[in-house]
C-alpha cells in the first residue's frame, strides 16, 4: 500500500499516535493576551488535526518562568494557571479530530531579549552573551536553578490539567537546559558544570521534577540537537552520550532530534533549512541518536513530501517524521495523501517566510498559503463552490496574485480565463527561481499549474491582454494582477533607457532571465537589500563574473530573513563577491568600452568610482497601471476595493449588486509593490466570495 | 386410413421418445448423486412452472404470451391428441378441445416465427430456426386431422383418391411435427428444454428458490459447501460427470434464449465468456462430442468448433484445448446476472465455481494474482497480505470499542478487508461517524476479525474459505450481539448466507446481518439521524451485485438517498438488472483480458444518466468505478454521503446528545 509506512500508528508513552507525521514545535507568534492559546492559536492547530496530522507539538519555546520573556515572540506562557482553560480549548479542538497535542516547554536562559516588557535579567550558566539576540545575561545562581526546575514541573502540571497529551522539554536551540549541557556556554566549576554528570544535572533535575509532578501516565519527551556544529560545542558523539544518559532513566518517552545548534546566525540557518539545503540534510544525526535510545525518535528538517517521508520511515532512520513547514503550507497534507490527491498537496518550497517573520517577532505566515493561521478569520483552506450564479471571471497576469485569483475563482465554480503575456505562468517567481539555490521557489508555480489544469482554467499563455480583448470576453469580473516593471528610471543620472542599446544599467530581472549576457566585471547597486539583489549577485558570480554588490543600506541582504541571508552569504563569500554598504549610486557614465559608476557615501558625501563592464540596479518595482486606468472608468465599481469588507474577510458589497458591465479589481504589484504573500492573500480574501 | 395411421404414428413417436428419455436420463445419471424427493418434486412442477418460472419469463411480455400460447397449446394438444387420435376418444368436448389447443398453439407458433424472422444476436440459430415451422407443422396437421373428428369435415373427408394424397401429405407434416415435438424432445432437439426443463424444476438443487403455498420463494444464492473430508472424491468438478446429476439435468434445460448472454458483463467486455455457450458446452460434454454444432454467439475471441469433451474427459485441459478454456471460467465476476435472467432457473455461477474449485484445489492453477492472493489469505488472513495486527491502523484515532473488551454490543460492526484500503477507510470512518451520531451501541472485532473468505471461495479455494469461516465463527461465538452490520456486501453475503452451513456443535452460525444501507435506513426511520438537505448535483445509484441480486436489497439504499433529499437518476440497468462493476468473484485478481473494461462500461451507464455522482455501497464497486479514467461522475459510498450531510440534532435531542458526551466524539472522515 502506498505510503503505508506513514500510516502505522505508534505508541509514545501512553498515547497512540494515528500516523507517523508530526507537526513539531515551532514558535507561532499567535499567543495573545499574555501568552494564552487563544482563538487563532486553537484554530491553527485544529486545522492540522482536521487535516489528519498525527501529533502536533505546539508552542515552540513556550516559557515556564516569568523571567524567560514571552512577549517578544507572543509565545505561550506556562508560568501561570491562567493558561489551563486555554489549553482545554486547544486540546478539545485537536482531540475532536483524532489528533494528539503536546506542548514544548522551556526556559530560554540567555537566548532572548531583555530590553522590554519586564526588562528581565536574562540567565545563563556562565553569563556569556548570546550572539544571535545580542543578549547579555547574568550567571545563574543555585536558588534560581531550583526555582526554574520547580517552574518546569508546574508548567508540566498546567499542560496536563489543560488536557494536553504531553510536554516536550526543550534542550535544543541553546535553551537553558542545553546551555548547561554545552561546554561552550557552561564554564561552571560547581556541581552544575564541568564534568559530564554535572553538566547533565540541570536537565536531569528538570526531568525528575516534571515526572514527579505529572506521574508516569503523562507523556514527556526531550528535544535535543544532533550536533552543535561548533568546534567547542557538543559533537554528535557527545549528543549520543547525552541521549543515552537520559534514555537510561526510562523517564523520557520520546526524543526529538534537530541537527545543528543555533546560537550564531550561521548555525541558525541550519536549524530550519531553507530551499538551498538538500532534503533531510541532518537525518543522519537523528538516526545516530536513534541508535542509542530505546524510545521513539522524531526528526524534522526539510521533510516535505510524502514520498520522502515514506522513504525515511521505511528506512527505519527515525520513528516519526516532522513535517512542520509542510503543514504550514498545507495543513491537509495527510488527508490529501489518503484521498490519493498527492498532486494537490501545496508543498513547502523552503522560502522560510514563516520562520523569518517569527525571528522578527511577527506572526508566522506562509508565503503561498494565505489561509494558514487565518482560519479564525474565516479564511478557508478548502474553497467551497459558490451557491450563487456562475460568473465569467477574467484574470490578467499569471504571477502569484493572478494564479491565486484564478484558482480561487475556479474553485468557486466560475468560468475563469487567465491571461499571461509570458509563455508560462509564474510571474516574478519564475525570475526568482533562476538564481542558484533558489530554484525550488518555482514549486509555488508548479502547484498552481497543477491546480489550474485540474480546475480547467482557460489559460491564455503568451497572450498580452489589452482593453479590447478583455471587453470581448464580456466578463462579469476582471481581476488585474499585471505586476510591474523594475524601477530603473527613478534617477535620470543612472542612465536608464528603454532602448537596451542605449541603457547604461540593467535590472536584476534582465540578469536572472538571461536577457543580458552576464558581464565579467559587474557592479550591482541594491537599494532594497532583499532577495533580488543577492540572487543576481549569486547568479553572476556563478557565471564567473567578478561582482561587487553595493547598497546605501546597512548591508546587502539585510532585509532577507534570518534563516536565508546566511545561506546567501555562504555562497557569496565563497565566490568572493564583495559586499559594500553605505554607498548610493550617484551617477553612471560610459567611458570607452567601460561603464563608470559614481558612488557616494551616505554619511560623508565622499564620492568614489568603479570602472566595470556591467551595472545592475535593483530598485524595486513600479506598478503596471496602464490596463487598470484603461478599464477603470467603464467598470461598475470604478476599480475600487471595499477595504472594510476585504480586511474583514467579507464579500465585496458590489458582488451582490446588480448591474451591467463588469467589476474591476486589482491585486499585487500592479497596485503597489509588496511581496508574494501579500499578492496571494489579497487574491484569496477578495476572490473567495466571488 | 388415417384411423389406422394416426395411432401408429402417435404411439411410434411416443415409443421412440421413451427410448430417448431413457438414454437422456442415463446421461444425467453419470453425475454425482444428489438426493431429491422424487414424488414431491414432480408434484411441484406445475406450480414452479406456472408461478416461479413464469415470473422470469413474464419480464418479456410478448415472449411470455407467445410461450403460454405455444407451450400451453402444445401440452393440451399432445394429451388430447393421444386421447382423440391415439385412443379414438373423439366424442364431444375432447375433439373440440384438441381443435382449440392446436389453434392456440398455431397462433403462438406464428409469434415464434415472427421472433425468428430477425432474431436478436443473443438467440441461438441452427435447429432453433426450424422450430417455428415444426410448431406450425404439428399444430396445423393436428388441427386438420381433427376437423373430421368434430364433424366440421365429413368423416370420410380423407378418403377417396384426392383426399388420400391429402391425407398422406398431412401425415407427412404430422410426422415432421411429431418428430420435432415428441421424438426430438427426448433425443436432444430444441424441444428437449420442455422435458429436461420440467424435470429440472422438479429436482432443482435449490428447491428453496421456488414458491410454495406457504409463500414466496426465497433467494438462494449462497454457494454450497464442498466436503473436504471425502478422500476419494475429486475436489470440485474436473469432468462433466463430476457435476451432480441434477446439475447436468439443469444444463439440458437451457433454451438458448441468450438472456444470460445479454446481461453478462464479461461477455459485453469481450472476455472469453458467454454463459449460454458455457451451459451448451456442458451439454456437449455430458453427451460427448464437439461444440461445432453450437449455433449461438461464441465466447468472444474464440471460434466455435475447436473444443470437445466427453463425460469422463477433463473440462479444462492442462495443456491445449478440451471442453472450455480456463480463461472462460476465470472471466466470471459471479455477479449472478445470468442466473437472475435465466427463465429455466439454471445455476451458472454454481457450475463455474465448481469447476474453479477443481482448478484451484487440485491443480493449484489460479491465474495471475490469484495464487498470490490465496497465499496471502493463508498466511495473513487477508487478501492483501497485510500484517494481521495492522487491521485497525485506520482507526487508531477513533477509539472504537472492541468486542474483546465489551463482550457484547447491540451491533457488531464487521469491517471487512477494506480496513486495509485507504479508500475504503474513508467509508468506514464515515460509517463510524454515522453510528456515533445516532448513538448506536456498537463494537468491532478489531484484530480478531479475519477476511470473510469471499474471495477465496469465489476463486475456488474452498479449503481456505472454510478455514477462515470456521475461525470467524469461533470468534463470533464468543460475543453477544443482536446483529452484524457491514459496509461490504461480500462480507454481508458470506456471513449471512454461507456461514450457516459451517457452524459447529454449540456454535450456530446463523446471524442477522445487515448491509449498512439497511441499517442506516432504519436509523433514519427511527429519527436518529439528522441531515442537511442535499445541495449537490445529480446522483445515480449503482446496485452492488452482492447486495441486490444476492440479497435482494434494492430499497434501503434508495430510501437512505431519499432521506438525504436526493432524487435519483436511475440507470437503465439498475435494480435486479444492475450491471456488475467487474469487481466480484475475484475477477480483478484473475484479470482475464477482454476488449473493454467492465467498470468503464458501467461508468458509461452512469454517464448516460447525466449524474455527477454515483452512490455506491460496496468497497469493490468503489474501487472499480473510481479506477475508471476520465470518469464523468464522482464515486461516493452511501455512508460518506450520510456522514457529510450530518447536522447537530435539533433542540429536542440536545439533551440526549449531552448525556453521552463522554464517549469519543466523531472524527473527521479522511
Amino acid at each position: 500500500m502506498a505510503f503505508d509506512a506513514i500510516f502505522q500508528p505508534i505508541e509514545i508513552g501512553n498515547l497512540i499516535i494515528r500516523n507517523r507525521v508530526v507537526s513539531t514545535a515551532h514558535a507561532e507568534v499567535y499567543a495573545t493576551d499574555g501568552g494564552m492559546t487563544t482563538d487563532r492559536y486553537v484554530k491553527y492547530y485544529e486545522e492540522k488535526a482536521k487535516g489528519g496530522c498525527g501529533l502536533c507539538i505546539c508552542g515552540g519555546s513556550s516559557v515556564v518562568s516569568i523571567d524567560s520573556p514571552q512577549a517578544w515572540w507572543s509565545s505561550v506562557n506556562l508560568s501561570t494557571d491562567r493558561i489551563i482553560p486555554h489549553f482545554q480549548n486547544l486540546a478539545d479542538a485537536v482531540h475532536k479530530h483524532g489528533g494528539k497535542i503536546m506542548i514544548q516547554i522551556t526556559h530560554m536562559g540567555r537566548r532572548s531579549r531583555w530590553d522590554g516588557f519586564n526588562w528581565s535579567t536574562l540567565l545563563s550558566p556562565s553569563g556569556i552573551r548570546e550572539p544571535v539576540h545580542r543578549s547579555t545575561c547574568k550567571t545563574i545562581e543555585e536558588e534560581e536553578i531550583w526555582r526554574i526546575i520547580g517552574d518546569f514541573a508546574q508548567a508540566a502540571r498546567r499542560a496536563k490539567e489543560g488536557g494536553l497529551d504531553g510536554v516536550e522539554l526543550s534542550a535544543v536551540h541553546q535553551h537553558l537546559i542545553d546551555q548547561f549541557w554545552s561546554p561552550r556556554v557552561n564554564k561552571r566549576t560547581d556541581q552544575w558544570g564541568g564534568s559530564f554528570e554535572n553538566r547533565m544535572r540541570f536537565g536531569m533535575e528538570v526531568l525528575k521534577a516534571v515526572r514527579a509532578e505529572v506521574g508516569d501516565d503523562f507523556t514527556v519527551g526531550l528535544r535535543i540537537c544532533g550536533d552543535e556544529f561548533h568546534p567547542d560545542g557538543l559533537s554528535h558523539d557527545d549528543m549520543k552520550q547525552i541521549a543515552a544518559y537520559y534514555d537510561a532513566t526510562g523517564q523520557v518517552d520520546f526524543f526529538g532530534v534537530v541537527g545543528s545548534g543555533c546560537d550564531t546566525h550561521d548555525t541558525l540557518a541550519n536549524v530550519i533549512p531553507n530551499m538551498s539545503f538538500p532534503p533531510e540534510p541532518f537525518l543522519h544525526l537523528a538516526a545516530g541518536i536513534k541508535e542509542v535510545v530505546s524510545k521513539p525518535v522524531i526528526h524534522a528538517q526539510n521533510i516535505k513530501d510524502p514520498n520522502q517521508a515514506s522513504r525515511i520511515l521505511e528506512g527505519g532512520y527515525v520513528d516519526l517524521v516532522g513535517m512542520t513547514r509542510a503543514h504550514i503550507a498545507d495543513p491537509h497534507l495527510i488527508t490529501k495523501i489518503k484521498m490519493d490527491q498527492v498532486d494537490q498537496i501545496r508543498q513547502c518550497v523552503g522560502a522560510n517566510y514563516c520562520i523569518d517573520r517569527q525571528y522578527q517577532g511577527l506572526d508566522v505566515l506562509c508565503i503561498q498559503n494565505a489561509a494558514t493561521s487565518r482560519e479564525y478569520m474565516g479564511l478557508p483552506h478548502i474553497i467551497e463552490p459558490s451557491e450563487g450564479r456562475k460568473r465569467k471571471v477574467v484574470v490578467v497576469g499569471g504571477g502569484p496574485g493572478g494564479m491565486e485569483a484564478a484558482r480561487v475563482a475556479a474553485e468557486r465554480g466560475h468560468d475563469v480565463t487567465l491571461f499571461e503575456a509570458a509563455e508560462a505562468i509564474g510571474g516574478q517567481i519564475t525570475t526568482a527561481a533562476k538564481a542558484p539555490q533558489r530554484d525550488q521557489i518555482a514549486g509555488i508555480t508548479r502547484w498552481y499549474q497543477l491546480e489550474l489544469a485540474r480546475l480547467n482554467v482557460d489559460q491564455r499563455l503568451g497572450t498580452y491582454a489589452d482593453e479590447a480583448t478583455i471587453k470581448d470576453l464580456k466578463a462579469d469580473i476582471v481581476v488585474l494582477a499585471t505586476g510591474g516593471k523594475p524601477y530603473l528610471d527613478q534617477h535620470p543620472e543612472w542612465g536608464y533607457s528603454e532602448n537596451p542599446e542605449e541603457s547604461l544599467i540593467v535590472s536584476t530581472w534582465d540578469v536572472l532571465n538571461g536577457k543580458v549576457e552576464p558581464g565579467k566585471n559587474v557592479l550591482i547597486y541594491d537599494a532594497l537589500c532583499e532577495f533580488a539583489g543577492m540572487s543576481a549577485a549569486d547568479y553572476l558570480a556563478d557565471k564567473g563574473a567578478k561582482v561587487e554588490i553595493v547598497t546605501d543600506d546597512i548591508k546587502p541582504g539585510a532585509a532577507v530573513g534570518g534563516t536565508t541571508f546566511p545561506t546567501y552569504y555562504r555562497s557569496l563569500y565563497e565566490k568572493e563577491v564583495i559586499m559594500t554598504s553605505d554607498l548610493m549610486l550617484h551617477k553612471v557614465y560610459r567611458e570607452g568600452d567601460s561603464l563608470v559608476a559614481v558612488l557616494e557615501n551616505e554619511y560623508t558625501g565622499q564620492q568614489e568610482e568603479r570602472v566595470v563592464d556591467q551595472i545592475v540596479v535593483e530598485n524595486g518595482v513600479r506598478p503596471d497601471e496602464g490596463l487598470y486606468y484603461a478599464l477603470k472608468q467603464e467598470s461598475r465599481n470604478k476599480g475600487q476595493v471595499d477595504l472594510e469588507a476585504l480586511y474583514d474577510i467579507k464579500p465585496q458589497p458590489c458582488l451582490s449588486e446588480d448591474g451591467d458591465g463588469f467589476l474591476l479589481f486589482r491585486l499585487g504589484d500592479c497596485t503597489a509593490p509588496r511581496n508574494t504573500h501579500a499578492a496571494i492573500y489579497d487574491a484569496l480574501r477578495l476572490c473567495k466570495d466571488f | 386410413m388415417l384411423d389406422i395411421l394416426l395411432p401408429i404414428l402417435i404411439f411410434a413417436a411416443l415409443g421412440l421418445a421413451a427410448i430417448g428419455v431413457v438414454r437422456r436420463v442415463r446421461l444425467w445419471r453419470q453425475g454425482r448423486p444428489s438426493p431429491v424427493p422424487l414424488v414431491k418434486g414432480l408434484a411441484s412442477v406445475p406450480r414452479r412452472y406456472l408461478v416461479d418460472l413464469h415470473h422470469v419469463v413474464a419480464r418479456d411480455k410478448v415472449m411470455s404470451n407467445t410461450h403460454v400460447a405455444t407451450a400451453g397449446g402444445f401440452v393440451a394438444a399432445a394429451v388430447l391428441m393421444v386421447l382423440v387420435h391415439g385412443l379414438g376418444l373423439a366424442e364431444g368436448v375432447l375433439g373440440w378441445g384438441l381443435l382449440a389447443a392446436s389453434a392456440t398453439m398455431f397462433v403462438g407458433s406464428c409469434f415464434v416465427a415472427r421472433r425468428r424472422r430477425n432474431p436478436p444476436s443473443r438467440l441461438s440459430k441452427g435447429p432453433w430456426m426450424r422450430l417455428p415451422k415444426s410448431l406450425m407443422a404439428f399444430s396445423l396437421s393436428v388441427f386438420a386431422i381433427t376437423l373430421p373428428a368434430v364433424g366440421l369435415l365429413p368423416d370420410n373427408f380423407f378418403e377417396g383418391s384426392v383426399s388420400w394424397v391429402l391425407a398422406l401429405a398431412l401425415s407427412a407434416v404430422l410426422v415432421w411435427g411429431l418428430g420435432e415435438m415428441v421424438f426430438g424432445m427426448a433425443w436432444g432437439g430444441p424441444m428437449k428444454h420442455a422435458f429436461a426443463g420440467a424435470l429440472h424444476l422438479a429436482f432443482h438443487r435449490r428447491a428453496e428458490r421456488f414458491s410454495t403455498r406457504g409463500g414466496e420463494g426465497k433467494r438462494s444464492t449462497g454457494l454450497k459447501a464442498l466436503n473436504l473430508d471425502d478422500q476419494d472424491a475429486t475436489l470440485g468438478v474436473e469432468k462433466p460427470s463430476d457435476f451432480t446429476w441434477n446439475q447436468l439435468l439443469g444444463f439440458d434445460a437451457c433454451v438458448q434464449c441468450g438472456r444470460c448472454e445479454a446481461m453478462c458483463p464479461a461477455f459485453a467486455a469481450g472476455q472469453p465468456l458467454n454463459p449460454k455457450k458455457l451451459i451448451q458446452d456442458m451439454v456437449v460434454g455430458m453427451a460427448g462430442g464437439s461444440d461445432a454444432n453450437y449455433a449461438g454467439s461464441p465466447y468472444p475471441g474464440q471460434p466455435v468448433g475447436e473444443h470437445q469433451g466427453s463425460p469422463q474427459g477433463p473440462i479444462v485441459a492442462r495443456e491445449g484445448k478440451a471442453l472450455v478454456d480456463a480463461e472462460t471460467l476465470w472471466s466470471c465476476t459471479t455477479c449472478r446476472a445470468c442466473v437472475e435472467e435465466c427463465p429455466m432457473m439454471i445455476e451458472h455461477v454454481d457450475a463455474i465455481v465448481d469447476m474453479r474449485r477443481f482448478l484451484t484445489l487440485e491443480h493449484g492453477n489460479t491465474p495471475n494474482k490469484g495464487a498470490e492472493v490465496l497465499d496471502n489469505l493463508i498466511a495473513t488472513d487477508n487478501p492483501g497480505g497485510f500484517a494481521p495486527d495492522a487491521r485497525m491502523h485506520w482507526a487508531a484515532d477513533l477509539e472504537l470499542p472492541l468486542m474483546a473488551d465489551r463482550g457484547e454490543a447491540e451491533v457488531l460492526l464487521w469491517l471487512g478487508d477494506g480496513a486495509y484500503d485507504m479508500r475504503n477507510q474513508r467509508t468506514l470512518r464515515s460509517l463510524v461517524k454515522v453510528l456515533r451520531a445516532a448513538d448506536v451501541d456498537f463494537a468491532v472485532l478489531g484484530n480478531e476479525e479475519r477476511d470473510s473468505g469471499d474471495v477465496a471461495r469465489r476463486l475456488g479455494d474452498e479449503a481456505t474459505f472454510q478455514s477462515l469461516a470456521k475461525r470467524n465463527i469461533a470468534t463470533l461465538s464468543k460475543y453477544r450481539f443482536q446483529r452484524i452490520v457491514t459496509c461490504d456486501p461480500h462480507s454481508f453475503h458470506v456471513l449471512g448466507n454461507e456461514y450457516g452451513e459451517l457452524g459447529g456443535p454449540g456454535m450456530p452460525a446463523q446471524y442477522e446481518v445487515s448491509h449498512h444501507s439497511t441499517y442506516i435506513a432504519e436509523l433514519f426511520d427511527a429519527g436518529r439521524l439528522h441531515v442537511k438537505p442535499w445541495k449537490g448535483g445529480g446522483v445515480t445509484f449503482h446496485d452492488p451485485c452482492y447486495l441486490g441480486r444476492y440479497n435482494g436489497e434494492y430499497e434501503a439504499p434508495r430510501s437512505v438517498l431519499k432521506a438525504l433529499g436526493i432524487e435519483l437518476k436511475e440507470m437503465e440497468r439498475s435494480g435486479f438488472r444492475s450491471r456488475c462493476c467487474g469487481g466480484g468473484g475475484g475477477a480483478p485478481i484473475t484479470d482475464i483480458p477482454g476488449e473493454r473494461r467492465i467498470p468503464d462500461m458501467r461508468m458509461g451507464d452512469v454517464g448516460e444518466t447525466g449524474a455527477e455522482l454515483v452512490a455506491v455501497g460496496c468497497p469493490q464497486c468503489t474501487a472499480m468505478l473510481e479506477g475508471v479514467v476520465d470518469a464523468t461522475a464522482e464515486v461516493r459510498d452511501i455512508a460518506e454521503l450520510v456522514a457529510s450531510a450530518l447536522t447537530e440534532a435539533p433542540e429536542a435531542f440536545a439533551g440526549a446528545a449531552q448525556q453521552s458526551s463522554n464517549r469519543p466524539q466523531a472524527v473527521e472522515v479522511a
